[in-house]
């Protein structure tokens, strides 16, 4: 992927920074909002190139529409994921079916790939043990296809769509 | 077996020798002799919500200060115990996509984190050391993730060295000015930050302070993991 250049990737970081600020602080005090600018400004000179290789591009109102409706879909996943992991625990013939499983990911920037690997270990029964390139291998409670096309379907799937638009 | 035993009693004795000390000293019970002193005078004498920060730095400075100067001594203590002309990361296995992007997206918000910390030491808990060590720790996280990452040496020392100079700047100004090492001028003579108590720029000088001691200790442990991290190669 093509790197956005300088300025752009510095200011986003600035402004990364400065929300993480207003968050952290919780208070629109001046003396606070006028440090916590001074305090972006430096930390993120030193720090935006390992930051950011996309710069503002991250800001496209569509991708932050989507990842705003990714939050609730990704909860509402892992709310199902943790009461099946329950209702397996609690089940008297411990209804698992183990294995490791190989998926595919059509995502191309590694924060998408670290977001996608993320989400498929908090959700249902699935950890990821290694990411190589598009290759995810994955430790599956209750392996319904072994194929790579069929698990990428029940793993992967369901987020890619949304971090195809907001990763890339 | 007969000298576990031994170290056994041993340590019953001591312990039990302890425990009778402390059965004299009340539990929740008002003992405060200095303590109530700091505490009714926190405020209007150094400006300081914390007190525990205003302890410190303002009343006990020289304690901080020789905190410092131990964290320093430390520091190049190990680099002279670990000195070699030829030094270098040797780590052989990188870390997967998974844990280098992570490191990259956390990296500036420990930072930040850090620095959050240290600048708010006279109104919230923290102050210099904790928020020093965050910085580290952001370091720390970008030593593990990539097998070649080497900090800026020469920035850091430099800077360290700086920090660490500030630190006694501050304490000579007071001097110049008001009469005795670290006099907190900026509060007593400048009376800059009264009219706004608890607000981020009041509490004398203890936020300029902590910022230089954040900084320090910041580059001095990062200084240290990579010290660390390195074995000696030979050619």
């Amino acid at each position: 992927m093509a790197e956005a250049s300088r300025i752009s990737r510095y200011l986003y970081t600035i402004i990364v920074l400065f929300i993480i600020w207003l968050f952290l602080t919780a208070s629109l005090d001046p003396q606070e909002l006028a440090f916590g600018l001074v305090l972006s400004l430096i930390i993120g000179a030193f720090t935006y190139e390992i930051f950011t290789t996309r710069g503002l591009a991250n800001l496209h109102p569509k991708r932050v529409a989507y990842a705003i409706a990714y939050i609730p879909y990704f909860l509402w996943a892992m709310l199902l994921a943790n009461l099946d992991v329950a209702y397996r625990v609690l089940h008297p013939k411990r209804p698992i079916n183990p294995g490791i499983v190989e998926c595919r990911t059509n995502l191309r920037s590694d924060v998408g790939k670290l977001v996608l690997a993320n989400s498929i270990t908090l959700t249902p029964g699935t950890i990821t043990l290694e990411v190589e390139g598009d290759r995810y291998f994955i430790h599956w409670i209750d392996v319904k296809d072994a194929s790579v096309e069929g698990a990428s379907k029940s793993i992967t799937g369901p987020f890619e769509k949304f971090l195809k638009v907001i990763f890339g | 077996m007969v000298k576990r035993l031994l170290a056994i009693l041993v340590l019953l004795i001591i312990g039990y020798w302890l425990a009778q000390g402390l059965a004299n000293v009340p539990f929740g019970e008002n003992k405060m002799l200095v303590g109530q002193y700091y505490l009714d005078h926190v405020k209007e004498q150094t400006g300081a919500v914390n007190a525990v920060t205003a302890v410190v730095v303002n009343y006990r400075g020289f304690d901080t200060l020789g905190e410092v100067t131990v964290l320093f001594i430390a520091s190049t203590g190990v680099a002279a115990l670990l000195w070699r002309r030829k030094r270098k990361r040797t780590a052989k296995t990188k870390g997967s996509v998974v844990l280098t992007t992570g490191t990259k997206l956390l990296f500036p918000f420990v930072i930040l984190f850090g620095a959050y910390i240290f600048i708010h030491g006279h109104l919230t808990p923290g102050g210099g050391f904790p928020g020093g060590a965050t910085i580290a720790t952001a370091f720390l996280l970008l030593y593990m993730a990539f097998i070649t990452y080497e900090i800026p040496h020469r920035g850091f020392e430099a800077t360290e060295g700086l920090a660490g100079m500030g630190y006694v700047l501050v304490g000579l100004i007071g001097l110049a000015i008001g009469g005795y090492f670290l006099l907190d001028w900026v509060w007593q003579t400048w009376g800059f930050g009264h009219e706004n108590l608890g607000r981020l720029f009041s509490g004398g000088f203890i936020p300029i302070i902590y910022t230089i001691i954040g900084i320090k200790v910041g580059m001095e442990l990062s200084g240290i993991v990579d010290n660390m991290l390195k074995e000696e190669v030979s050619e």
